[in-house]
């Protein structure tokens, strides 16, 4: 068989077991492993397992369980309540306030875990149901939501920015930090999309009945300690981490123990609490490992039967375009595949395709590891296949239908694509922060 | 469906809940692991086992508590046909192409005992200064993969069971 | 078309480095065999692991590997050697004087063969020094700095503090970044700008633990007795070129990025102190000598070569 054939084929299959809903690491560890028996030749049969010695060799890894565990400390024991209330009663007086205060509050959350799960799940049961009580728009808050906590892979701590790093071989250092101005451009920009929607639409964001605006100014202080917290837990993780004191995956274990001690000095943290923190850490951890696991293998083997050599073949030999086009073009790709694939899967399986390709055509990886990201996200809220769509559905009120779901995200994806564009063509936006830090 | 098969599930499932639910405290074991490293590091030398010993948890914890995952029904699926079937039609196609997966364990698995055996034969060691055997880990990864089989086949039952409109 | 014979080659090097020390010579064989063979080249941990990657080898997983014996743990007797064995070789031409004229290519070759693996070459790489973030300047130094280095170099180390770390050879740059590590101890100084060290690190020890280390070509002996007997040859001179290759690199690229490079200041332990470790790792021979008889044969063959040096003086020796 030729290499664009094993291509073809290979990516075909994964899709059409895909398709009929299997488990997807099932579906795409299967795919591997009958490609591996059947086209490999000797001793093709070992290469599914020495995936498994892969994967426990990527140690940053070790930060994917402590991040989850952080995210679901900070979402069950409820400690986010407070923070909520402050942007409650602070941003409550301007029309679209509360839908603003919770972009606010999703940044706030982002910089305490490295995946969006923690801010969909305190978005979607303290901020979701206050908002929708005082008259919000319902897909206009929806999209908040989702839009607001795929932040968590954009600000620092970032998973999906570990395993870029991983994958393409950059520091995560600099690469958390290069997130980090991107994250907040694009909070503002999330900000100004739904304040100027809100002057135009008052009735999708009314501001607050004047009995509830009532506030002593002493209490609105108060509240505004509440920010303190998440500041305490980010910097006990940060600090050490890039001073150099204490490595990535030992930050990622104070981080988690930071998270589990704000729980407890607060008094939230109880049986409950504990058990569903620590049940549901196992449970998305084996998620995601298991697709890695999958993916690796796959990745291996399509490797080793030259399929990737078809993939670069096509980028730079057969279209004949520019750096930029296929730059655009690999992004666009991205999209697409995010309709049919996982979005880890997609992560460890597309991005060592493209990442060679990338450093062959002169970009920065660092700066692609952003626009990566970015796209990332976009493929998270995107249907039919998102991380986030799927959490939105599971946590949902019954009132907000799949429909509304779907139709919420699309004004957000808009402005995450113009982010994009910006990045792309300001690169500073990305890398003035790691360059000043890091000194280069 | 026969008692035999009866069985199989209640036993299978009892013993990978019981081993889950005693793998899901691995996150503290990671967590000790390391900060552990960090204060050790700070204040006398860096620790030689350390890392590697959190990288041995993690594989423990995830291949261990795989069952365990599987059975919650935590492995995502791509739904966009699939959430809009019948319980029924689900179960019709899962224990069709629950087959892959199966197969997919089995190549796993197979390799493990491969590596195993081979680590075992030849005393293979971590190239690390702690330079740890390396059968004890995969050792633990083939019962891992073995059980993941085991379950694998009992949600196939389960499958079954649901298009013969019975309950196990 | 569709080459008859079609191998894969995993080398230890990532892309970076593999531009350099593999590239060529695999281009140069791919070109002069055209349709009768191909070798598609893969970089360090991409198909296989490298903790999995002899039994792959020995398997069939993968046709042929470039490493060196001590990093991929070949379970042989010479593994130790393999690598930087502590100050065995001064210079780069000591490594095939050894192996081509006192006997070391012959041992290789029967300790390989008895578990199924074909011994093709072996050729002297790069010394080995020390890239750290802080300075170096005395033994004392080295106590406490987590090092990423080769097993055996790190087994000798251990005794002056120095922490061996073994990571994927491509996630080191990452390490150094991340904390994981202090610096490495792994390459010269050519290397350490190639693959991108130098801008993680700041201080290059002048001293070294070696010359030069020994590092082979290894293929699968099912598929190379199947070789047609032309092929086997052009193997063998396409990948002596790569050895070649190493030989002027390293040569020239040591001596000029010490003196013109600016991205690494240079630190030295005086010779009084650096003696001390000399003289451990005779201490240390003799340890290894005691473990197996192959082995003593090959530390009988360093001193022999040692101690020819020595009298044939300057510039084969100037202490
Ligand atoms: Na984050
Ligand atoms: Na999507």
């Amino acid at each position: 068989m030729s290499y664009d054939l094993i291509a073809l084929f290979m990516f075909s299959t994964m899709m059409l077991m895909l398709m009929t809903g299997q488990r997807v690491f099932g579906a795409i560890g299967g795919v591997a492993a009958l490609a591996a028996l059947a086209l490999w030749g000797t001793g093709g049969s070992d290469i599914p397992f020495s995936a498994s010695m892969k994967l426990m060799n990527w140690y940053p890894l070790l930060t994917l369980p402590m991040f989850i565990f952080m995210g679901y400390v900070l979402s069950e024991s409820k400690i986010a309540d407070d923070l909520y209330k402050m942007f409650h009663v602070w941003m409550g007086p301007v029309r679209g306030g509360l839908a603003i205060g919770t972009i606010g509050l999703m940044v706030l959350v982002s910089a305490m875990n490295g995946l969006s799960v923690a801010g969909m799940a305190i978005g979607a049961t303290i901020a979701l149901p206050e908002l929708l009580k005082r008259g919000y728009d319902k897909r206009m808050v929806t999209g908040v939501i989702q839009a607001g906590s795929s932040l968590g892979i954009l600000v620092p701590p970032s998973v999906v920015l570990v395993l870029y790093a991983m994958i393409a071989r950059q520091p995560v250092g600099q690469l958390w930090l290069a997130g980090v101005l991107p994250g907040l451009l694009m909070a503002s920009m999330f900000i100004a999309y739904i304040y100027i929607r809100c002057r135009i639409q008052p009735e999708l964001g009314p501001v607050l009945p004047p009995e509830e605006r009532r506030v002593s100014t002493r209490e609105k202080f108060r509240l505004l300690r509440a920010g303190l917290l998440p500041l305490v837990i980010f910097a006990t993780m940060m600090v050490p981490f890039i001073n150099g004191w204490t490595s990535l995956v030992e930050s990622s274990a104070i981080g988690a123990m930071a998270a589990f001690v704000a729980a407890v000095l607060k008094g939230r943290m109880n049986r409950q609490v504990f058990e569903v923190s620590v049940r549901q850490t196992l449970a998305i951890s084996c998620m995601f490992m298991w697709i890695i696991l999958a993916a690796l293998g796959f990745g291996a083997v399509f490797d080793g039967l030259g399929a990737v050599q078809a993939i670069e073949g096509l980028f730079t030999e057969q279209l004949g375009l520019n750096p930029w086009m296929i730059l655009i073009l690999m992004q666009l790709s991205f999209l697409v595949m995010g309709t049919f694939l996982d979005d880890t899967a997609m992560l460890v399986i597309v991005a060592p395709l493209y990442v060679p390709l990338v450093a062959a055509l002169g970009f920065d990886l660092i700066w692609y590891g952003i626009l990566y990201t970015i796209t990332t996200q976009i493929a998270y809220m995107t249907p039919p296949f998102g991380y986030n769509l799927f959490l939105m559905r599971a946590m949902a009120p019954p009132e907000i239908s799949l429909r509304d779901i779907y139709s919420s995200i699309l004004p957000f994806v808009l402005v995450m694509i113009l982010a994009l564009a910006l990045i792309m063509i300001f690169p500073d936006i990305a890398m003035w922060l790691p360059n000043y830090v890091y000194g280069k | 469906m026969g008692p035999m098969i009866r069985g199989y599930v209640r036993v299978v499932d009892a013993v990978n809940y019981r081993i889950g639910r005693i793998m899901m405290y691995g996150i503290f074991v990671m967590v000790g692991i390391l900060l552990w490293s960090s204060i050790s590091k700070t204040f006398f030398l860096p620790s030689l086992w350390t890392l590697e010993a959190a990288q041995f948890a993690m594989v423990a914890y995830y291949i261990m508590g795989g069952p365990y995952s599987l059975q919650m029904g935590s492995n995502v699926r791509m739904d966009l046909f699939y959430g809009e079937w019948s319980a029924k039609k689900k179960a019709w196609v899962d224990a069709f192409t629950i087959f892959v997966l199966i197969f997919y364990l089995g190549v796993l698995l197979y390799g493990a005992i491969e590596s195993t055996s081979y680590s075992l034969e030849y005393g293979v060691r971590s190239r690390t200064a702690w330079r740890p055997y390396m059968w004890p880990i995969k050792v633990v990864m083939c019962i891992g993969f073995f059980l993941m089989l085991l379950q694998a086949i009992s949600e196939f039952f389960k499958d079954i069971a649901v298009i013969r409109g019975e309950t196990l | 078309a569709k080459p008859k014979i079609r191998w894969r080659m995993q080398t230890y090097a990532g892309p970076a480095l593999a531009e350099h020390v593999i590239k060529p010579a695999i281009e140069s064989f791919n070109k002069i065999a055209g349709d009768e063979m191909q070798i598609e080249l893969y970089f360090a941990d991409q198909l296989v692991p490298t903790g999995e990657l002899f039994r792959a080898l020995q398997k069939g997983t993968i046709d042929a590997v470039q490493s060196d014996d001590d990093s991929m743990a070949s379970p042989t007797e010479v593994t130790v050697f393999g690598g930087y064995f502590p100050f065995a070789s001064r210079y780069s031409l000591d490594v095939p004087v050894l192996f081509n004229q006192y006997g070391l290519a012959e041992i290789w070759e029967k300790e390989y063969a008895k578990v199924g693996v074909k011994h093709i070459s072996a050729g002297a790489w790069d010394p080995c020094h020390f890239a750290t973030k802080k300075p170096i300047n005395s033994l004392d130094d080295l106590k406490g700095k987590r090092v990423f280095t080769f097993p055996t170099a790190g087994r000798f180390m251990s005794q002056f503090g120095v922490v061996p770390v073994s990571l994927p050879w491509e996630d080191i740059e990452v390490a150094v970044q991340t904390g994981e590590l202090d610096g490495i101890a792994w390459s010269g100084i050519t290397e350490d700008y190639t693959v991108g060290w130098a801008d993680v690190t700041d201080y290059f020890l002048t001293n070294n633990i070696s010359g030069a280390w020994a590092g082979s070509f290894f293929a699968n002996m099912d598929r190379y007795n199947a070789l047609p007997e032309h092929l086997k040859e052009l193997l063998k001179v396409t990948l002596d070129s790569s050895h070649y290759y190493r030989q002027w690199w390293y040569w020239g690229g040591e001596a000029e990025l010490r003196v013109n490079g600016s991205k690494m200041k240079l630190t030295t332990i005086p010779d009084e102190e650096w003696a001390e470790v000399e003289k451990a790792a005779k201490v240390f021979w003799d340890e290894i000598a005691k473990e197996s008889e192959t082995k003593a044969k090959v530390i009988q063959i360093f001193k022999d070569y040692g101690e020819l040096m020595e009298k044939a003086g300057r510039p084969y020796r100037y202490s």
